[in-house]
């Protein structure tokens, strides 16, 4: 009940976990839990393609702000646009915006600055909880956003820091240095790890929780250990192939996970495999397996 | 089609499907067969490193492993950073000019952060082997990323970057000795707008560790851009061929097709398609002993050979469809890691043969 009441008052989450594991699920899940909890969600998605939709059963957003259920909002974003957008906020004068988005320096400087996309992003949510959002949605209570699933997690979570170190005045600098405050903000930000329980992703969550622990002073609000396979039947010699591997399966998942748990003494969610290709159906059943869990905790 | 008939093979796909390990069963399989085979890997875990009995010493390093094989087995662990210091010493007119650059703030954040650093690095070193030609076979991992293709591009974009002019703006002069912004008249209206944009956006400081880095790197970039357009070729010459690794199930099937398609497009040499991971199917259970757990798996079981044939159906006869099942354990040592080697290559001998595979 305590994350519950944790996840209740934050303002920003972000979903974090290696590809394959499940993160887009969850986010969604997650999303759909504190809406049911009467929260107004904003899910946010910087995936180069566009998918969430497809986990809420909505038309793809093209950019825009959509309500996929009722107080679970969605917005797909392309941090390009974003530090464009940015430009266009700065500059005013038409010709002159043109012409800077056209130059080679603009492009490759924002391409090439480590960190920028993250702050463009990170500034759009800070933005929305404010209350600058647009008309249809002044201000969510929570932004949940589902990070890109490349390196690892703890980069998103430390750009806008490095940014904010590299560039001290100017209003990108001003923006890094807001975001930074904001994410040293416990009361405010929080995070959810996602993984499962195989070797490599274990491992992985294993160095962002540290990573986390000594370069933000932080640990993750939850960790969920996503698709485990369940108990397999007594083992016995007339076992096909099929059956000894599922007993396998487990097994390797109750390995990871103690070597997880040796480590993590925090709030820890775990969502069993699922006869449910990704899409709404799934979202839901793991909505109701978080809510339990959580509800256990 | 073939990898065994390829002194390249570069193994590409999304995050997770367990490319890496792959790799490295590829290329010990290539020793087996008596070729000396590097295989040059990203991020492996542990357990392979543990079974390819190398660690940090491998950094960027042809390190031999122990296989035992008939002939010679290298592994070498990419890192971008180390490669990309490793450029600078090489077309650095002079040491101080290289200790210049690496010593530069921006260039410290930037090499390891710049998007798609990583990825053209691996290109680079592979570039670098292919060109020393030590070995027989070279077998590349790739980076994990979500679009894949994005590894490929990256030689393509250094030197749209490098042909583009942005560099002619950067590399003019924009401070004196005192480290104040000069006048900027010659420039043109546009140099100057963007400038003062720039200041205002991000303030002197940057601007002047970013001009001090192009300046210093100004003497590389010639030799940088042939080295771009030189990898390029490599990776669509003949004699390279991809293997396109995806995880089971028929919701991956779309993904994979999508990447197979952009692959040949761009006109790289897309041999087999291996779906890996592959849930077998399981035997019917009697009704009274039948569990959730047993419902689970026989769907997964489906799930999985219904992707297969969907993908077997759609690439035709295009490329071979290599099926490899969820194996009990990852590899951890160069038994295991022999075992999926020959799995993948008589699995892919029956493709090529035709013969199809037994259900």
């Amino acid at each position: 009940m305590e994350v519950l009441k944790r996840l209740d008052q934050l303002e920003l989450l972000v979903v974090t976990g290696k590809g394959g594991v499940g993160k887009s699920t969850v986010s969604a899940a997650l999303g759909a839990l504190l809406a049911n909890r009467g929260r107004t969600v904003l899910l946010l998605e910087v995936d180069p393609r566009e998918n969430l939709h497809l986990l809420l059963d909505t038309p793809p957003s093209g950019g825009e702000i959509v309500e996929a259920a009722s107080n679970l909002w969605l917005q797909h974003l392309e941090p390009r646009k974003l530090l464009d957008d940015l430009v266009r906020e700065k500059l005013k004068v038409g010709a002159l915006v043109r012409k800077i988005l056209s130059s080679p320096v603009h492009r490759h400087f924002t391409e090439g600055c480590p960190g920028l996309k993250e702050t463009a992003v990170f500034g759009r949510a800070l933005r929305m909880v404010e209350g600058h959002g647009p008309k249809k949605l002044r201000k969510p209570d929570v932004v949940i956003l589902d990070a890109p699933a490349s390196g690892h997690g703890i980069a998103w979570m430390a750009a806008p820091r490095l940014v904010a170190e590299v560039i001290s005045s100017g209003p990108i600098g001003h923006l890094a240095t807001e975001i930074t405050t904001f994410l040293e903000d416990r009361d405010r930000f929080g995070s959810v790890v996602v993984t499962t329980a195989e070797e490599m992703p274990i491992q992985e969550t294993i160095e962002l929780l540290e990573a986390m622990e000594q370069r933000l002073d932080r640990r993750p609000e939850l960790v969920v250990v996503n698709a485990l396979y369940p108990s397999a039947p007594k083992p016995r010699r007339s076992d096909d192939e099929a059956t000894r591997l599922w007993a396998r399966r487990r097994a390797v998942n109750e390995e990871e996970l103690a070597r997880l748990t040796s480590i993590w003494d925090g709030p820890l969610a775990e969502v069993a495999l699922e006869p449910i290709d990704a899409g709404p159906t799934l979202v839901g059943v793991v909505g109701e397996q978080l809510a339990l869990d959580l509800r256990r905790t | 089609m073939d990898p065994r008939r390829h002194p390249l093979v570069i193994v590409v796909g999304g995050g997770g499907v367990g490319k890496t390990t792959l790799a490295a069963a590829i290329g010990l399989a290539s020793a087996h067969a008596g070729d000396d085979t590097l295989v040059m890997t990203f991020d492996p875990s542990l357990r392979l490193k543990d079974a390819l009995g190398v660690g940090d010493e491998a950094i960027n390093e042809e390190t031999p492993v122990a296989s035992h094989t008939a002939g010679r087995l290298w592994a070498s662990l990419l890192d971008a950073r180390t490669t990309f210091d490793r450029l600078i010493h090489r077309y650095a007119p002079d040491e101080a000019a290289g200790q210049r650059i690496l010593t530069n703030r921006f260039y410290d954040r930037l090499s390891g952060n710049l998007a798609g650093a990583l990825e053209y690095m691996a290109s680079e070193r592979l570039f670098e082997v292919a060109d020393e030609g030590l070995h027989d076979r070279v077998v590349l991992d790739t980076p994990p990323t979500r679009q894949a293709i994005d590894f490929l591009g990256a030689p393509e974009r250094i030197v749209s970057f490098l042909d583009s002019g942005a560099l002619r703006i950067a590399l003019k002069p924009w401070f004196d000795d005192q480290g104040k912004l000069k006048a900027t008249s010659r420039l043109g209206i546009l140099g100057r707008n963007v400038e003062s944009f720039l200041d205002r956006m991000v303030g002197l400081e940057l601007l002047r560790d970013m001009a001090e880095f192009f300046q210093a790197f100004a003497p590389l970039f010639e030799g940088f851009r042939e080295r771009a357009l030189q990898v390029q070729d490599l990776l669509k010459s003949p004699r390279t061929l991809f293997i396109l690794v995806s995880g089971p199930g028929s919701g991956r099937v779309a993904d994979t097709l999508f990447f197979a398609r952009r692959l040949t497009e761009a006109g790289y040499n897309l041999g087999p398609i291996v779906v890996n991971r592959v849930h077998p199917l399981l035997k019917p259970v009697h009704p009274a002993t039948k569990t959730e757990g047993h419902r689970l798996l026989s769907w997964l079981g489906r799930r999985d050979h219904e992707g297969v044939a969907e993908l077997r159906d759609l690439v035709g006869d295009s490329h071979p469809v290599v099926e490899i099942p969820l194996l009990p354990d990852e590899p951890t040592d160069l038994k295991s890691l022999s075992a999926l080697g020959e799995l993948f290559e008589s699995r892919l001998d029956e493709e090529l043969s035709g013969r199809g595979t037994p259900s």
